[in-house]
């Protein structure tokens, strides 16, 4: 075990006085920065400024789509049994498009139990589930309005994610057109 | 391919021992049996594809590889088709990195071709392939993923996809009940054995030959037979689905409920696999004595309607009956403890009451593999507990003015025979569903079903076996056969327990029994033919 | 009718008039809110409540820099339903929350607003008090009120049948009854100076020799200490301590009687900063100008005073243009909503700044009365009384304000002392040092000579 003795304070320190002075100089420094260099404060003036969210931060999920706009969700559950706090739900059913066995009936996310570790998404084996939407707050009339069901998660625009090639292969995004045409192809 | 007689010997009680050295240790493993099952039988697992115990050995997946000390050396042998001798030497992957290597070698041949689909694949969870690769395998990929993978298949299924990768027939149509995956396939022939061995009904075949091997049925045919689904539960692999299975759940979410089928007097034994409340699936649980590892369609799929037109719960379970003689009919589904309950609230009624056990249908005949044929699934339950058969009380119905039937529906099994009921005053009826004879009845009392109670029952071979609750009710309310009747009766049964003790009193065969002491694969009563 | 006929009229509405001051410190209660809550903001870098607008149609949302939120939470205060916890004393619990309140309206009487009064009115020189009560005995006074306002306390913990409430009481009336010793020993040195409890003696000694800070800097230094323990904000607030105390004597009280104690102890910060100015900072005295100066050359004064004014309307319209500017920058969705509502206090601000220069040209060219020197007093017409009177109060407001925010400065700096810590520091050092502090100037007094 590491111990770490603190340093004795010298008598200048122990006096006190001069410390509390110390101190209360640097609060004034502060608060002459809120009176006189109010924008520079850090807080944010939330609902109307809004904060920068990264690239990793783990937002609200959304389902990545196909080139035809279905979602690329499989329905195998992975995401169902990596969620420590159990709140996606998922049912399967056959897809009727030849090329794909299993697809996506019901995919719900209930966020009032989520807990954003973002392990559904690491997960994922076919990189179905994301949670780079940025979007940080949710709010709704009513407990049933959080669970995002499988219409809300695929409801998002390529033009958000601009960077993400992966998204620009959705319908509406740049490169959807010749994705389509892989996509598409007539198989043997 | 696989040889028609080499049914694999199983090791029993009466087996004699003997002392082979595994990994230089002597151990006594069962003299008349393969050298896997002995292993097994001390306690090492190993890994298999392509052996089945109730299925004839083919030995053609070498996934069991073991080292045997011969006379030209260690050699690789594979332990299904190697029976024990005195003496031999064996050496396991605990001591034998040859043999570790063999096994790893060949579990990743076995998935060169084998598609990453465990996301979409229903046997997900309990696969061999898996269950084998996390203790043989582990080995990286050394896939080239520029060449692809060269699936086997049915040419006539092939296609290629939008990547240019040449793909095998995803989801072809085998039968009524069956759908075939041939690039999950993996050859080990088990369905075909199946069929041939003990289906007795060569539906399956493998065509073509090496790595262009594909399980398919005859031209034309389709694969139907009453026992058709048990080869998706022999099929290692995902390649063998049900189609009333496909894509419900992920096995690894489901709960099972080890319990008995009571709608065959052979009373198969059988999970219960559910979960939030609903059976997915039913799946044959091995008893050596009763089905082995088979069940047949009937009983796998009548869940289906285990929560379907029931009858809601009645509070009231007191009844009035008139002064007249009172017959008690127990239907075949009724455990030793609705019995035991029956022929209580017959005690209380006294001398005018008669009990009768049974059912309208025909008798069929056992078809050896896990059905007996009779309907009555207590049949020999009844005759313990002293119980007329069902006709002697259609042939004097007139005599009676009161009928109580217990999961009786005499009316929707002959209906022309149950006319003469219609003259009986007073029809009160137990059931679990609202059949036939609860629409005839003046009083219906809903009633737990078999798969929500616990219980026993006494099979054909005279084996007493044990039911247990599975937790999918659809009314918390419903209470069980044997509650409503001791109720009636006066004295209500709180527990299954408390009327196993009953029966007791009734049969002295059972006297002093619990439940405890009933095996999961039940307890072999005295006469008993098995 | 002697005592109406002894003066004459103007000096019967002066006299009256004068009662107003009795309303400062609760004017000062609505000034020391916002300055607390705003300025702890800026301190631990948050922007403070600022969200609460007043609708007004046709324009917008007024916000006030968001003092709009203190008017919501005191009318939320003051509609509240007030209960009471079973089992307490239902009388002396009602009436325990008015005795700070009503101390407030008590200790303005003997602070020195403004200098005296000195003028011509027909052919009487007129002299009217700085104070309303011009007592001989002030200092003391004044002590004795602001110790009153320890019975509402202890009265508030023993009523409210709670043991959080009790333990804070307690505490209460022990750190009133040990810091009161401190600060009237820690003053004494001044008094021996001035020679005299009379406050508008101790204030026109510091006019006319030094400022109490300069002649006094111990006893300023330990008599700042004992008053901000002696109101009982932080670090000193043992008495609410919240992590043993709940709150409190004020735990089982809410709605206005819990706005009465607040209120209250606000009014104490602002009689204690009115007292340390008074004493220690030249009271009404504008530094470095003695009165009569002043009055000599009124006009002049009244036009630095309207200098200063406009300067500082012009240095808010400076902050507000250049936040104004900024703003624009932010992609704040509301930003416009809230520069319209600058370009109303811009539009305010000049009218107000244009108003100052104007008062104050015309009072540097035409304002010149005549004064003159009767007994050695400077007397001068009404005008110029009044004149003096209002510079003097509005240096006086500077000072206690700073003190104020002395206060809210040191609350929000410091940690607060455990209790023992409080009772060692009132105790053992302070008190030490004020009563060497008296020593050393009572000798160093006699050795100059002094009477």
């Amino acid at each position: 075990m590491r111990v770490i003795k603190q340093k004795p304070m010298n008598w200048v320190e122990r006096l006190y006085v001069f410390e509390a002075l110390r101190g209360l100089f640097t609060t004034l420094k502060h608060a002459a920065r809120g009176l006189f260099r109010y924008e520079t404060l850090p807080a944010i003036s939330y609902p109307e400024g809004q904060p920068e969210v990264r690239d990793t931060y783990r937002a609200r999920h959304r389902l990545m789509k196909r080139p035809d706009g279905t979602p690329r969700c499989v329905a195998c559950g992975m995401c169902a049994a990596a969620c420590p706090a159990h709140c996606i739900f998922i049912e399967a059913t056959a897809s009727d498009d030849p090329r794909i066995e299993k697809k996506v009936k019901r995919f719900d996310i209930d966020h009032l139990t989520c807990v954003f570790c973002g392990l559904c998404v690491e997960a994922c084996p076919v990189d179905a589930l994301r949670m780079d939407t940025k979007k940080i707050s949710f709010m709704h009339r009513t407990r049933e309005d959080f669970v995002a069901h499988l219409e809300d998660l695929i409801d998002w625009d390529p033009k958000d994610y601009p960077e993400d090639e992966q998204s620009q292969v959705a319908p509406g995004g740049k490169k959807n057109a010749e994705a389509l045409e892989v996509w598409g192809m007539e198989v043997k | 391919m696989s040889n028609y007689y080499n049914m694999p010997k199983l090791p029993t009680e009466n087996s004699p021992k003997v002392e082979i050295f595994v990994d230089d240790k002597p151990v006594m493993v069962p003299g008349d049996t393969n050298l896997l099952e002995a292993l097994k039988a001390v306690g090492i697992e190993t890994p298999h594809v392509c052996y089945h115990p109730y299925l004839p050995v083919s030995g053609n997946c070498r996934q069991c590889l073991v080292e045997q000390e011969g006379p030209r050396g260690r050699m690789l042998v594979i332990a299904c088709y190697t029976p024990v001798a005195p003496g031999m030497k064996i050496y396991t992957p605990a001591s034998s990195a040859r043999v570790k290597n063999a096994r790893k070698a060949t579990q990743e041949f076995m998935l060169v071709n084998h598609p990453l689909d465990c996301p979409i694949c229903d046997k997900a969870g309990e696969c061999t392939l898996q269950e084998n690769y996390m203790e043989a395998g582990q080995n990286e990929s050394r896939m080239r993923p520029e060449y692809g993978k060269n699936y086997h298949g049915n040419p006539a299924h092939q296609f290629i996809d939008a990547k240019g990768q040449l793909r095998g027939g995803k989801h072809v149509d085998l039968g009524p009940r069956v759908l075939l995956d041939e690039e999950r396939c993996v050859q080990c022939d088990r369905c075909v054995r199946f069929m041939r061995s003990i289906a007795k009904d060569e539906q399956l075949q493998l065509a073509g030959r090496a790595d262009h091997t594909y399980i398919t049925t005859f031209p034309g045919e389709k694969l139907d037979h009453e026992y058709d689904l048990c080869v998706t539960d022999v099929c290692p692999v995902g390649a063998m689905t049900a189609k009333y299975f496909r894509f419900q759940k992920r096995v690894w979410l489901l709960s099972h409920t080890p319990t008995i089928s009571m709608d065959d007097s052979l009373g198969a034994n059988i999970w219960l696999d559910h979960a939030d409340g609903h059976i997915y699936r039913v799946m044959p649980r091995c008893n050596p004595e009763v089905n082995r590892s088979w069940l047949s369609n009937t009983s796998r799929l009548a869940f289906q309607n285990f929560d379907k037109n029931r009858l809601p719960a009645m509070d009231v379970h007191k009844v009035t009956l008139g002064k007249g003689k009172v017959a008690l009919v127990a239907g075949g589904s009724c455990t030793m403890e609705d019995l035991a309950a029956l022929r209580m609230f017959k005690e209380s009624l006294g001398d005018r009451a008669e009990l009768f056990g049974g059912s309208l249908l025909k008798v069929g005949k056992p078809d050896g593999i896990a059905m007996s044929g009779d309907p009555v699934a207590n049949r020999a339950g009844m005759k313990l507990m002293g119980y007329a058969d069902v006709s002697e009380f259609m042939k004097r119905a007139s005599e009676f003015e009161s009928l109580i039937t217990v999961n009786a529906n005499l009316f929707g099994e002959d209906s022309a025979a149950a006319k003469v009921l219609e003259k009986i005053n007073t029809r009160i009826a137990l059931s679990a569903f609202d059949d036939e004879t609860v629409k005839e009845a003046t009083i219906a009392i809903g009633v737990r079903h078999w798969s929500e109670v616990q219980g026993t029952m006494v099979n054909s071979l005279n084996i007493l076996q044990k039911l247990n609750a599975c937790p999918v009710c659809p009314d918390e309310n419903l209470w069980a056969p044997y509650a409503v009747l001791s109720h009636m009766a006066g004295t209500k049964f709180e527990t299954a327990a408390e009327a196993f003790k009953k029966v007791g009193e009734y049969v002295p065969a059972l006297a002093g029994l619990t439940y405890d002491a009933i095996k999961s694969t039940g307890k072999l009563l005295e006469g008993g033919e098995a | 009718m002697d005592i109406i006929e002894s003066k004459t009229w103007i000096e019967w509405v002066i006299t009256i008039a004068k009662f107003a001051f009795c309303f400062v410190p609760v004017l000062y209660i609505l000034l020391l809110i916002p300055m607390e809550r705003r300025g702890a903001g800026f301190m631990q870098d948050r922007q403070g409540p600022n969200r609460s607008y007043i609708k007004i149609p046709y324009f917008g949302k007024i916000r006030l820099f968001g003092y709009v939120q203190n008017m919501c939470d005191g009318t939320k205060l003051f509609f509240k339903e007030q209960f009471a916890p079973s089992g307490v004393n239902r009388i002396l619990f009602r009436v325990a929350p008015a005795i700070p309140f009503a101390i407030v309206f008590l200790s303005p009487c003997v602070i020195p607003w403004f200098g005296p009064m000195v003028f011509e009115w027909g052919d009487q020189t007129i002299r009217i008090a700085g104070s309303i009560v011009d007592s001989d005995v002030g200092v003391l006074l004044l002590f004795g009120f602001s110790s009153l306002s320890a019975f509402g306390a202890v009265l508030a913990g023993w009523a409210s049948k709670s043991k959080y409430s009790f333990l804070g009481a307690l505490r209460t009336s022990s750190m009133t009854i040990s810091y009161e010793v401190c600060l009237g020993l820690s003053m004494m040195g001044l008094l021996v100076l001035v020679g005299s409890f009379n406050l508008t003696d101790i204030v026109s000694w510091q006019e006319h020799h030094v400022w109490g800070i300069v002649a006094q800097p111990v006893a300023f230094f330990c008599f700042l200490i004992a008053a901000i323990a002696e109101t009982g904000r932080a670090p000193f607030d043992v008495a609410e301590g919240e992590p043993e105390l709940v709150a409190g004597y004020h735990t089982e009280y809410g709605a206005m009687q819990f706005g009465l104690f607040y209120m209250g102890e606000y009014s104490h910060i602002c009689i204690n900063s009115f007292l340390i100015a008074t004493l220690f900072l030249g009271g009404y005295a504008v530094p470095f100008v003695t009165t009569e100066t002043m009055q000599a050359h009124m006009g002049g004064s009244l036009a630095i005073l309207c200098g200063v004014l406009a300067f500082l309307g012009l240095a808010f319209l400076h902050m507000i243009y250049r936040y104004s500017r900024k703003l624009k920058a932010t992609n704040l969705t509301n930003r416009f909503e809230i520069l319209r509502e600058y370009k109303l206090y811009k539009i305010v601000a000049w009218i107000a700044v244009v108003v100052f220069i104007a008062l104050g040209v015309s009072s540097w060219f035409y304002y010149n009365p005549a004064n003159f020197v009767v007994n050695g007093v400077a007397v001068g017409s009404l005008a110029t009384a009044l004149g003096t009177a209002l510079i003097h109060l509005l240096v006086l407001v500077v000072k206690s304000v700073f003190f104020c925010w002395v206060w809210i400065w040191v609350r929000w700096t410091l940690p607060r002392f455990r209790y023992d810590h409080v009772m060692h520091l009132g105790w053992k050092i302070i008190l030490n040092i004020a009563l060497l502090n008296l020593v050393v100037t009572a000798v160093i007094a006699k050795l100059l000579g002094g009477n």
